[in-house]
């Protein structure tokens, strides 16, 4: 029965803590489970922890001289701690980093060729790329200019496809709105939610933008100072009326009195 | 003016100034890849030289066997380099890796000398001293057939960048992160950045081993490569072949000029000059990559 419980987790973290340069503690004892085929935010503020602990499932942590000292990570049922971030991207694992980082001196559709997996038949992956180009009409459109000239919209939109064409099983995307408009935002989390339902593609979802990304998943866990302090539907979170003051920005009243208020029910928070 | 001298001297300088762009194209494979300018590339171009000899005059292969060959040993001594030397230093500064590549030329330089001594030898590529005379223009051989090989790899390498293999490389120049965020091996494209340099720097170590003889000077040509390469643009393969083309010409022609006036020796200042002045005016080359800022 346990087994069963399990396998319907494509990726699931136990108690996960990463140290950075052997001494700072970014994390500490982060369990998160994303089911198979759904969508999931990470919520909270700056430096709480959310791309660290993103940066541990891809694996990309060691390019930072980080390393998970206590927990594991098992994806699909396997443990997946040790395995080299390359390998994991040919699990099923992609990680959008944050800040978009598309190639920038090659164009939109050497961008998505690079990410071509090993072995990825030229006429698999033309078939690949017009499947994202539908996605992205936008990208179809530039698709031989030079992509450090894109917006940052279409930048965001090509990060989202060059990770597409590694083939995920699970997305992980890291602030996709940032520095975006809104309408973009809209425009952008429709399009994740399309390829979620079309795909099969499970996503972790990182934001600070709550709003938007609850909209969008169907649960949220909410990360202050390296843990999980709230973990519950979206629904749930949305009604929350600690999540609605601190990070949707609702509660009624603004004046100084209650500023102080808050920072003291933060602490207690976290 | 003498026109027929001067065109001489152009001409001769560009087939030269080719000759340097096989250095060139060697450091911008290596810059493309990992971003650092291999100080090393005159060293490997030595090292080529001698492998060649080794297969060639201590082995007895004929020059047709021997040259693939050390091509191959040298393909596996540039993943060697990577392997051993550089995976340790990724993600650290560049100058650290700059300085691993001067050790390494040193190293190489060393090595060399410890088993083959200091004594220049020729490769004998059989090509004649004969000179080719084109109209009333001389023209030496030895240097025509060195342009070719230099426009040979140019064109070779301008198609391997457009393929899946080239664009994964250009993306590791890019962005070592977001390419291992993708999955991109980026040790290994290094890897087969430094396997490619040293393959070239096979070629130019032939040629050039028949144009001055193969000794540890030839590494110090690497000065006249860094230039070309700086001057193109260190990350291109086109800037390579245009700035040594261009650079021939000026010392060539710029050398006859001053020479006289300063008794000798103009050449290096050129090089120098040359070097400085693009560095200081145009720092991305001819046809380097700026880095983008969107407005």
């Amino acid at each position: 029965m346990q087994e069963k419980v399990e396998a319907e987790h494509i990726l699931s973290m136990n108690s996960v803590e990463v140290l950075y340069d052997n001494v700072m503690l970014a994390i500490k004892g982060v369990s998160v489970k994303v089911p198979k085929g759904e969508m999931i935010a990470l919520l909270g503020s700056n430096g709480a922890g959310k791309s660290t602990s993103l940066k541990a499932i891809s694996g990309l942590l060691k390019a930072e001289r980080g390393r998970i000292s206590r927990g594991e990570i098992t994806f699909q049922g396997t443990d997946i701690t040790e395995v080299l971030a390359q390998n994991r991207v040919g699990m099923g694992i992609c990680h959008v980093i944050e800040g978009r980082r598309v190639f920038e001196h090659l164009t939109p559709d050497e961008n998505l060729t690079a990410a071509a997996p090993r072995g990825m038949s030229r006429s698999a992956l033309n078939a690949e790329k017009e499947k994202i180009y539908d996605y992205f009409p936008r990208l179809a459109e530039r698709r031989n200019s030079q992509a450090g000239y894109l917006s940052g919209g279409e930048q965001q939109m090509l990060a989202i496809g060059r990770a597409l064409v590694t083939q995920p099983k699970l997305l992980m995307l890291d602030e996709p709105s940032l520095g975006l408009a809104p309408f973009l935002v809209e425009e952008i989390f429709g399009i994740l939610q399309k390829i979620n339902q079309e795909e099969g593609v499970s996503v972790l979802l990182v934001e600070q933008n709550a709003l938007a990304a609850l909209e969008i998943v169907s649960q949220g866990y909410l990360i202050e100072n390296g843990r999980v302090v709230m973990h519950g539907t979206a629904e749930a979170l949305k009604s929350n009326s600690d999540i609605q003051e601190f990070y949707l920005g609702g509660g009624e009243e603004t004046d100084f009195h209650n500023v102080k208020h808050y920072s003291r029910r933060k602490r207690w928070l976290s | 003016m003498d026109w027929v001298f001067l065109s001489e001297l152009a001409i001769n300088g560009a087939l030269t100034g080719l000759l340097y762009s096989l250095f060139a194209i060697g450091l911008v494979l290596i810059y493309k890849a990992s971003s650092v300018p291999n100080l090393a590339q005159g060293g490997l171009t030595m090292v080529g030289a001698y492998v060649v000899l080794a297969l060639s005059h201590d082995a007895g292969l004929p020059l047709w066997l021997a040259i693939p060959l050390a091509a191959v040993i040298m393909f596996g001594l540039g993943f060697g380099i990577e392997r051993v030397a550089l995976r340790r230093l990724a993600g650290r500064p560049v100058v650290m890796i700059l300085m691993l590549t001067l050790g390494l030329d040193i190293f190489l330089r060393g090595t060399t000398l410890a088993i083959w001594g200091g004594t220049s030898r020729s490769v004998d590529l059989g090509v004649s001293y004969e000179p080719l005379f084109l109209g009333d223009i001389f023209i030496s051989r030895i240097h025509l057939v060195g342009a070719g090989v230099a426009l040979a790899l140019f064109v070779a390498f301008m198609l391997f960048f457009r393929t899946r293999t080239g664009i994964k490389l250009r993306a590791i120049a890019d962005d070592y992160m977001a390419s291992w965020s993708v999955g991109i091996s980026v040790e290994r494209g290094v890897g087969l950045s430094w396997a490619l340099a040293s393959v070239v720097a096979v070629a130019a170590g032939v040629i050039w081993g028949e144009v001055q003889g193969v000794d540890q000077a030839l590494s110090l040509l690497l000065l006249k490569g860094l230039t070309v390469a700086v001057l193109g643009g260190l990350d291109s393969i086109l800037g390579a072949v245009i700035a040594g083309i261009i650079l021939g010409v000026v010392e060539n022609v710029g050398a006859d000029f001053l020479d006289p006036l300063v008794g000798g020796g103009s050449r290096e200042l050129i090089v120098a000059a040359v070097l400085i002045l693009t560095v200081m005016i145009r720092p991305h080359g001819l046809f380097g990559r700026h880095d983008i800022e969107r407005v």
